[in-house]
């Protein structure tokens, strides 16, 4: 209150005649020049410019921009841009496309030619809105209407970049596809740069990317004739090519495990342990994005989104599996840890194991014998683990596999990522409404039960592991580069957590993958190769309880279903590891069988490309000496 | 803060009301018609959508009527405040989208800050001047708040990028200071200061913008970019005539010559349909509307009322001469919507609120204890 007091204010009402005035002068001479030169315009030069817009034979052309490439860690491309021959139709007053169809079909039919065409034709044409006749067609075509283009007026054919993936079913998860705008992307399209008939990208790193990959358009000034057609080129600027886009994929090391796969249905997963980068992303069955480039019909789409095999799932970020054995150094290093066990300390397993009134088998009927930590690593023994699981708890469990990265999504830079599943008593209340039996937790100790990981979720706890005990965020994205080659954009290693875990008991744990591969007895020993450097851990994961009684057991009929997923996860070398692989095969059986010779094709790959092959003395570092210590 | 009075009603300004009123259904209509030929491949037509954005605007428009203007010169500078976060949201937002940008998504509808900073621009040059009344010219030191005040909205709007809108707030910002009265040696500081500062401004033009300025001086020689759009639209006003082609009959139009004929270039297509005589007298509607806002601040009780309507008059003043200057081919081409005619939504919105504004000047003259 005080300070308006004070305040100076000294306006009174009228005081600014002067000035309305003087603005009134001001807005009547600026409003009586805009009215002059409008009289200008469409009085004095009306006629003139009347004739002009009848004659106005001059269009805007939109030019499409060739979308950027997408290329493997070596620059090796796996898209590119083909041209494809569209035969357009441009409505008019005076024309009609369901007589100029049956024109180009009479025309087709001289030269034994069949128009490929789904298109439906609803409502009234927008004048000079281009519809599309037949798309990405063969050069035979496009010859016969041009040289009939005169008896076919409005009938035009374009040349325009179509995408092309160039390694098919073996990328197409990863890198996805493109298709055309939709009414819905054009009203969600933020940059307001989208029209109808334009390509963007639908699927997988073309989609989240789009916006870098997808180029600008540019636009040609051209006189038509009557007809429709392009008399003359008055100018144009260019279109602008999209980014490139540079993955951290291997390509040769995807093909192969593309290939090693084969038709069965699995995932595989490498990564470079010291950084995160995605080197290998594979998820079988596939589909061929290449089909989507053209007309798909709606047959195809059919077949393919309503596949029991779900091929268009990317099973290895949003597969979630049980991770059977695979599952058991996570086990091991909470024992070791929370101080459950001593890695000196031996359980004895007769191959069974009771709890309640269940009992749980091990996969060896006779057992494993007095056992420490390192041989029930190597050997893969379930009791060993049952008894850890029955000491730790499910919540002890869940808590060392959510810092291992499960139970959650990794980020990878690929959309619809699962996050699995650690379960814990809260979960199971939560979500069953039920409590938590001891007795559930047994299974959970070998990686059964409840448990789920996506490929990718192991591959990247593995790779903590390997690196001594850092969870990178796996990166399928290495860069984007402007077309003249210059980086827009890098995505450096991000670290997302530490494994609670020291580095005593990681090499104790390494130790015993190591063994898997390269000591007598082990479960991967088809691993093994002269300089012992590869540490794995195979895994077999029961897709359907057995029952408990024996008999019922053997009665039971297994089906291709109901056969177990195999898995298998490794790292290379032993010391500094340069990659990680993790493979599951649905329904393929064991993992040191069926799921290891995929991960030994690829090593052997990686292995063989290295300039020069490694020497190092098997002896040396931490893993050798356990070795001579053994043998 | 709102007071339901009912001299508010009683004293309610009709003739602002029916002004914008008028000319807002003018451009709905003439929006229907530049739209006609458009493919939206679905989507809610056009035409719709501004009706939309009309009831919107209304609702603004009322809201800003019952408050006091007062209230709102009190908070001008947390407004404006906002306003300009909401820039470096966009900015921030536009950096990851890529490109420029210039929108908040608020679900299907979009907004544009810039648009809104061009009303609290205004709220707070009138909350500064208010205060600082002086019977002097302002000297070149008292005028440094109010030249922040714009200058840093004025940065981040240019770098979005958007020419058009930075002009107009920089014509709001001289208006008002020349309104309030200048010290002659400051003005005269201010404008050699100004023709040294074409260089540098010239220096920091992108590419497109220089051209727009060089297809200015010479349409003819660039006859598809800039220069397409100034031919295109001079051809579409020209061939219109003294009666116009009739509604929804603008050949120009509706074969889509025009470029961005629902936006900064309908009144080539109202001009083509309706002639030299709807023209005219959408300008006589327009010159009654900026008329009838200077009598406002005229007859206001006070000093914020009087500055709050002046600056508002400006915007509509400056926005329509620079639109419609552009369109007939006297000035460059700037990205700057016909006000009340154009279509999109932060426009229409922001001016209608400001609409409101003036009502509500207009009104408390009446309600207002000297």
């Amino acid at each position: 209150m005080l300070k308006l007091g004070n305040r100076l204010d000294v306006y009174e009402p009228g005081q600014l005649k002067q000035k309305f005035g003087v603005l009134l002068i001001i807005v009547s001479v600026v409003l009586t020049f805009l009215a002059l030169r409008l009289w200008y315009l469409q009085v004095i030069n009306g006629d003139d410019f009347r004739q002009r817009s009848e004659n106005n034979s001059l269009r805007l052309r939109k030019i499409k921009p060739l979308r950027g490439l997408i290329m493997d860690r070596n620059r090796k491309m796996l898209t590119e841009n083909r041209p494809s021959f569209d035969i357009l139709f441009i409505p008019d007053k005076t024309r009609d496309i369901k007589k100029s169809i049956e024109k180009i079909n009479r025309f087709y039919s001289l030269k034994s030619l069949e128009l490929n065409n789904n298109l439906s034709i609803t409502g009234k044409l927008k004048p000079f809105v281009p519809v599309t006749i037949e798309r990405n067609t063969t050069i035979e075509k496009v010859a016969v209407v041009e040289i009939h283009s005169l008896e076919l007026p409005g009938v035009v054919t374009e040349i325009t970049p179509v995408r092309q993936y160039l390694y098919g079913e073996a990328t197409a998860q990863i890198i996805g596809f493109t298709g055309e705008v939709t009414r819905r992307d054009i009203e969600q399209d933020i940059t307001e740069s989208l029209s109808a008939g334009d390509y963007i990208g639908k699927f997988g790193i073309e989609k989240s990317l789009d916006a870098y990959l997808r180029g600008k358009s540019g636009s040609e000034q051209v006189e038509i004739n009557a007809t429709g057609k392009i008399v003359r080129s008055l100018g144009k600027i260019p279109p602008e090519s999209g980014e490139n886009v540079v993955l951290n994929i291997d390509l040769e090391l995807q093909k192969t495990a593309w290939e090693a796969v084969g038709d069965r249905g699995g995932a595989v997963v490498a990564l470079n342990p010291q950084n995160g980068e995605v080197l290998t992303l594979i998820s079988s069955p596939s589909f061929d994005p290449n089909i989507f480039t053209g007309e798909l019909s709606p047959v195809e789409w059919e077949k393919l989104s309503k596949d029991p095999q779900h091929p268009m799932e990317n099973r290895a970020i949003a597969g979630q599996y049980p991770p059977g054995s695979t599952y058991k150094p996570i086990v091991a290093a909470a024992a070791l840890e929370t101080g459950t066990i001593t890695p000196e300390k031996n359980i004895y397993c007769n191959g069974a194991f009771e709890f309640g009134n269940r009992i749980f088998h091990d996969w060896k009927k006779e057992g494993h014998g007095e056992i420490s930590l390192h041989r029930a690593i190597v050997e893969s023994c379930d009791v060993y683990f049952y008894n850890l699981g029955k000491m730790l708890g499910v919540d002890t469990i869940a808590e060392y596999a959510k810092r291992f990265g499960l139970g959650a999504p990794t980020g990878i830079d690929l959309p619809r990522e699962k996050s699995g599943l650690a379960p814990t008593r809260q979960w199971k209340k939560d979500r069953f409404n039920a409590p938590w039996h001891a007795g559930e937790t047994i299974p959970l100790s070998i990686g059964q039960g409840f448990n789920l990981v996506t490929p990718l979720q192991l591959a990247n706890a593995y790779a903590a592991l390997a690196n001594g005990g850092i969870l990178y965020r796996p990166r399928i994205v290495k860069q984007i580069e402007s077309p003249d080659g210059s980086i827009l954009k890098s995505f450096p290693p991000v670290k997302t957590g530490l494994l609670p875990v020291s580095s005593t008991n990681i090499t104790l744990i390494n130790k015993g993958l190591w063994g898997v591969v390269n000591e007598r007895g082990g479960t991967g020993n088809l691993l093994k190769r002269p300089q012992q450097d590869i540490c794995g851990k195979t895994g077999t994961a029961q897709v359907i309880s057995l029952p408990q009684n024996a008999k019922e057991r053997k009665m039971k009929i297994m089906t291709e279903e109901t056969n177990d997923h195999a898995l298998f996860v490794c790292f290379a070398p032993c010391e500094n590891p340069e990659i990680v692989i993790a493979v599951i095969l649905e329904n393929a059986g064991h993992g040191g069988s069926a799921a290891a010779p995929v991960a030994k094709k690829m090593l052997d790959v990686y292995f063989s490309r290295k300039t020069k092959p490694p020497e190092r003395s098997p002896s040396q570092g931490a893993a050798g000496a356990h070795e001579a210590q053994k043998q | 803060m709102i007071k339901l009075d009912r001299g508010l009603l009683l004293n309610f300004d009709w003739t602002l009301f029916i002004l914008i009123a008028g000319i807002t259904f003018i451009g709905l209509l003439n929006i229907y018609s530049a739209c006609l030929s458009i493919s939206t491949l679905g989507q809610t037509p056009y035409y719709i959508k501004q009706i939309q954005w009309i009831i919107i605007g209304f609702v603004g428009m009322t809201i800003a009527f019952f408050i006091d203007y007062r209230f709102l010169v009190r908070h001008a500078y947390i407004i404006h405040g906002i306003a300009i976060l909401l820039l470096f949201v966009v900015l921030i937002a536009g950096n990851a989208a890529r490109g420029s940008q210039r929108w908040i998504a608020l679900g299907s509808f979009t907004f544009q800050p810039s648009e809104l900073v061009k009303l609290t621009i205004i709220l707070s040059l009138a909350k500064y001047f208010d205060a600082h009344q002086l019977s002097r010219g302002y000297r070149l030191n008292e005028l440094l708040i109010p030249f922040l005040l714009t200058i840093a909205p004025f940065l981040l709007i240019l770098k979005q990028p958007d020419l058009g809108t930075g002009l107009i707030l920089l014509i709001i910002f001289s208006a008002i200071v020349l309104f309030v009265g200048m010290d002659y040696k400051s003005l005269l500081i201010t404008a050699a200061g100004g023709l040294i500062m074409i260089p540098v401004v010239w220096h920091f033009l992108k590419g497109y913008q220089k051209e727009r300025i060089f297809t200015f001086f010479s349409p003819e020689n660039d006859p598809l970019g800039a220069g397409y759009h100034i031919i295109q639209s001079m051809i579409a006003i020209g061939s219109g005539g003294f009666w116009g082609k009739g509604y929804l009959k603008g050949t120009q139009t509706q074969l889509r010559f025009l470029p961005e004929q629902q936006t900064d270039f309908v009144f080539s297509v109202f001009a083509e349909e309706w002639g030299f005589m709807g023209g005219l007298v959408l300008l006589l509607l327009f010159f009654y509307l900026i008329i009838w806002g200077l009598k406002i601040m005229l007859h206001s009780k006070d000093y914020s009322g009087a500055l709050l309507s002046f600056g508002i008059t400006m915007l509509i003043l400056s926005e329509v001469c620079i639109n419609i200057g552009m369109v007939l081919g006297i000035l460059p081409v700037v990205g700057i919507p016909l006000p009340f005619m154009s279509y999109g939504g932060s426009s229409l919105l922001v001016l209608m609120t400001a609409s409101g504004i003036l009502m509500s000047v207009s009104v408390r003259k009446f309600l207002l204890q000297p």
